[in-house]
């Protein structure tokens, strides 16, 4: 990562943006140099996003001035960024699930002879430059059948083919497992390789270590710091955790170290003990959870920890035995699982947990409406307290509480949705992906809720597949591999990424004090 | 940039009360008759039905779902009631029985669609062709096309009591409803739940929340206003047939898409509905009174839903952008 080209391809001087009373960018000033690629963090609200709207046209900036190449770079919109050469690649992809990639490729520039779609020369160009970025998928496949990361390689080709310069991406690997980001970096890393340069948006701070170059720190609206990471990684003598906490310093202002903390659990009392689970997607799964315990679930996408989180909540059906305090359960619906005292925060946050267009104080109650009845009739009043109580225990940030949901940040979106579950006052909580897609400060108030839930004599289960999660929250973990609980670890501060891998890797010896 | 704000920021409800007050202006104008006392009650007259129901419809549509079989349901509640009535069964009890039916109707829309998820027109336009038939069955069970002979003495004191000497018993009766549904919809569980389910159905059942048991909760609700209302109708008109309440359902729909009820549910206000309701009963009493011609009269209700749906449409997306 050394030698890089150090001609500046992007100068950003003075920007501000200023919304309706909101001073979105206060003055951002740097560079990005040609053939780079440009990490850039920030807090949810530290303008990252404003800033890459800006950049790729969706946005008038209020002044400031952009150059690119040397010019001075004002698109007047999306289509008019892209053909001078920027592309900014969004979360939400721009792809047809029912057509073939070939079909996604040509969709909108079809040529046609008598209404008859022939083929188009700019295909092989397309064809090539997706074969150079990844072997694996072919033009006739369904896109449907391809994985979140190929559809991503298919938008980024689309880009590439129409000569992009800059591919500004935001957030590629939110919703990706380990496997793909990896795939994914390997893509970018090629894109470097071929000189586009590349604008990278993550709330992974690790990733900024894995393939950044260079990166920008933004808070409140203002450039804090940009800085080579081969830099950073020097002052902090090639220690990632050390390097990996001075960026949350410069992201929050402050410093925030978060390392495992053993709850305090009571190993003679079992909340849940299940017994050879078995479904289509689970091949017998055993596990306890103790009160006072968070257990994790660690394992890929597709290694089968949603069915078991899916299994406990009362959606799928299963063979085998699950006792909760003691009792066999034998509840065949969510409901049925909300009365037993388990509740679920799903992993979908937008399509599975939150009611976006209804009022921030509306979606507390839902999974428990008696909570806010009074004769039989919603109580305003009820509502209302119960509303303040958890924005300030759970400190979430919104306008007031009549905000729609919709329009709250993600991790105050996933505030809102554990809100719901805590005031089910159920025993044990159910949390698929807790914080995919949340900034490290929530990230870690979100963490700290589960330990507060815990200490008042409760059990909660983490699914996730972002192990340093499972490592800094959960006392044991489960790891899963393909249907199967291949081992239960028990968490010490010794324990770390490496040694965990080792132990899936050697096929998953149980060993409960490593 | 202050005049993008503004534009975001209008509600359908504005725009609409404003359609209101254009016509009643353009009316007064075209008409010397519009502006009458006795012209306005009886227009309250015309679409007191119609808000009846829709004020149940709504919450329906509110939770995602519609009902297209009010029309049928209607007419068989009204051809029933005369029917046993002419049979000797005393008019309460045969207010009950008939409401028992309309009930029945609506729990076989909600089975349908909220247990064996039917889609919605299917199931509905399935109960609107057969209670329909029913109707005209029970018609020619009497011996005739419809029921007019032979009907009690009193089978229309119900449907022609004024109340208090001046209000029609209809029209109190829709203002009853109004107000409990303005209820229901604020301050009761279904109406909460009917706001969960038409705004993200996934999230509502992990939130637990009985989906079938609204669904079907809310499709009796709605049969039984409208086969209520077919029973008062058929009671103040005085004799019932079986093409009674056609293409009732379809103004039901333009007053609640009107009234800015979102058609994919989540949204929707009783208040909105009862703009919709009025456009569409000025509408109608405007071109009768300038002696239009009934077919006219159809094109323009057709007109209307399409404007309805895209006026939905423009400002949903407005405030999208």
């Amino acid at each position: 990562m050394g030698e890089i080209n150090s001609d500046v391809i992007i100068s950003i001087d003075e920007l501000h943006k200023q919304y309706e009373g909101v001073h979105a960018l206060k003055g951002v000033t740097f560079n990005i140099k040609s053939n780079s690629i440009h990490c850039i963090i920030g807090e949810n609200g530290s303008g990252k996003s404003t800033l890459i709207k800006i950049l790729s046209g969706a946005l008038d900036r209020t002044r400031g001035d952009i150059k690119f190449e040397g010019k001075l770079f004002n698109p007047r919109n999306i289509r008019d960024a892209r053909n001078q050469g920027v592309v900014a690649l969004y979360q939400e992809l721009n792809i047809v699930d029912d057509l073939t990639v070939e079909e996604n490729f040509t969709l909108g520039r079809e040529k046609n002879t008598l209404g008859i779609i022939r083929k188009n020369s700019d295909l092989n160009k397309f064809e090539d430059i997706m074969k150079s970025l990844s072997e694996s998928i072919s033009l006739k496949t369904d896109v449907r059948d391809l994985s979140t990361a190929q559809k991503q390689i298919i938008e980024i080709t689309k880009a590439i083919s129409e000569d992009c310069k800059i591919l500004i991406m935001d957030e590629p690997t939110a919703s990706l497992s380990e496997e793909e980001t990896s795939y994914i970096f390997q893509v970018v890393k090629k894109l470097k390789e071929k000189g586009i340069t590349i604008i990278y948006i993550s709330h992974k701070l690790r990733e900024v270590f894995e393939i950044g170059d260079y990166v920008t720190v933004l808070r409140d609206g203002q450039m804090i710091q940009t800085k080579n990471v081969n830099e950073i990684k020097k002052e902090c003598k090639g220690v990632i955790v050390d390097a990996y906490n001075e960026l949350v310093r410069m992201m929050l202002g402050k410093f925030v170290v978060e390392t495992y903390i053993p709850s305090e659990t009571d190993f003679t009392q079992k909340i849940i003990e299940a017994k050879n689970i078995k479904n289509k997607r689970l091949k017998d799964v055993s596990f306890d959870l103790f009160k006072g315990e968070i257990l994790g679930f660690y394992g890929l996408i597709g290694s089968g920890k949603t069915e078991v989180a899916r299994v406990l909540y009362g959606i799928d059906s299963y063979d085998g035995e699950v006792s909760v305090k003691g009792r066999k359960v034998t509840y065949k619906n969510i409901r049925g699982a909300l009365k037993t005292g388990i509740a679920m925060i799903p992993e979908e946050r937008r399509a599975d947990g939150i009611f976006g267009e209804l009022a921030l104080k509306s979606n507390i109650p839902m999974m428990k409406i008696n909570s806010i009845l009074k004769n039989g009739f919603l109580n305003r009043l009820k509502e209302n307290i119960l509303a303040d109580k958890y924005i300030k225990k759970l400190g979430i940030a919104a306008r007031n509480r009549d905000q729609k949901v919709a329009f709250l940040s993600g991790g105050n979106q996933q505030k809102v949705v554990i809100s719901k579950c805590l005031n089910c006052e159920s025993d044990i909580l159910l949390m698929d992906e807790p914080t995919r897609g949340v900034d490290v400060g929530a990230k870690r108030e979100i963490h700290e809720i589960v330990r507060d839930f815990v200490k008042q004599g409760k059990g909660a289960i983490v699914f996730s597949s972002e192990l340093p999660e499972i490592l800094h929250l959960c006392d044991r973990m489960v790891i899963m591999h393909e249907g199967k609980a291949i081992s239960i670890i028990k968490n010490s501060r010794q324990l770390d990424a490496d040694k965990i891998t080792k132990i899936i890797a050697s096929g998953g010896v149980v060993n409960y004090d490593s | 940039m202050n005049t993008k704000i503004g534009l975001r920021q209008i509600d359908q409800k504005i725009v609409l009360g404003g359609i209101v007050v254009v016509i009643i202006i353009v009316m007064s104008f075209l008409s010397p008759k519009f502006l009458e006392v006795n012209n306005f009650v009886n227009i309250l007259l015309q679409i007191s039905p119609l808000v009846i129901i829709a004020s149940a419809a709504n919450l329906l549509m509110i939770s995602g779902n519609f009902d297209l079989s009010v029309g049928g349901v209607y007419a068989f509640c009204a051809i029933l009631h005369a029917f046993i009535t002419k049979r000797g069964v005393p008019i309460a009890a045969a207010i009950i029985i008939a409401c028992i039916f309309a009930i029945i109707w609506g729990i076989l829309n909600g089975v349908m669609v909220g247990v064996l998820n039917v889609n919605p027109v299917i199931a509905t336009i399935s109960t609107m062709y057969s209670a329909s038939g029913f109707a005209y069955l029970i018609a020619r069970w009497d011996g005739g096309a419809n029921i007019a002979a032979g009907l009690p003495s009193n089978f229309s004191a119900f449907g022609r009591t004024n109340v208090f000497g001046v209000i029609p018993i209809i029209i109190l009766i829709m203002i009853i409803f109004v107000v409990i549904f303005i209820i229901v919809e604020r301050k009761t569980v279904l109406g909460r739940y009917s706001f969960a389910i038409g705004g993200n159905r996934q999230a509502a059942k992990l939130s637990g929340i009985n989906i079938p048991g609204v669904i079907v909760a809310l499709y009796a609700i709605v049969g039984l206003l409208a086969g209520l209302t077919g029973v008062i109708q058929v009671s103040r008109v005085g004799s019932a047939f079986p093409n009674f309440g056609e293409g009732l359902e379809f103004d039901v729909l333009i007053a609640i898409v009107l009234g800015g009820t979102s058609i994919i549910g989540g949204e929707g206000t009783i208040f909105g509905m009862l703009i919709g309701a009025s456009i569409v009963g000025l509408v109608a009493n405007g071109l009768n009174l300038m002696n239009v011609p009934y077919f006219y009269q159809t094109v323009t209700k057709g007109l209307i839903l399409v404007i309805a749906v895209l006026i939905n449409q423009l400002i949903r997306n407005r405030k999208r952008a």
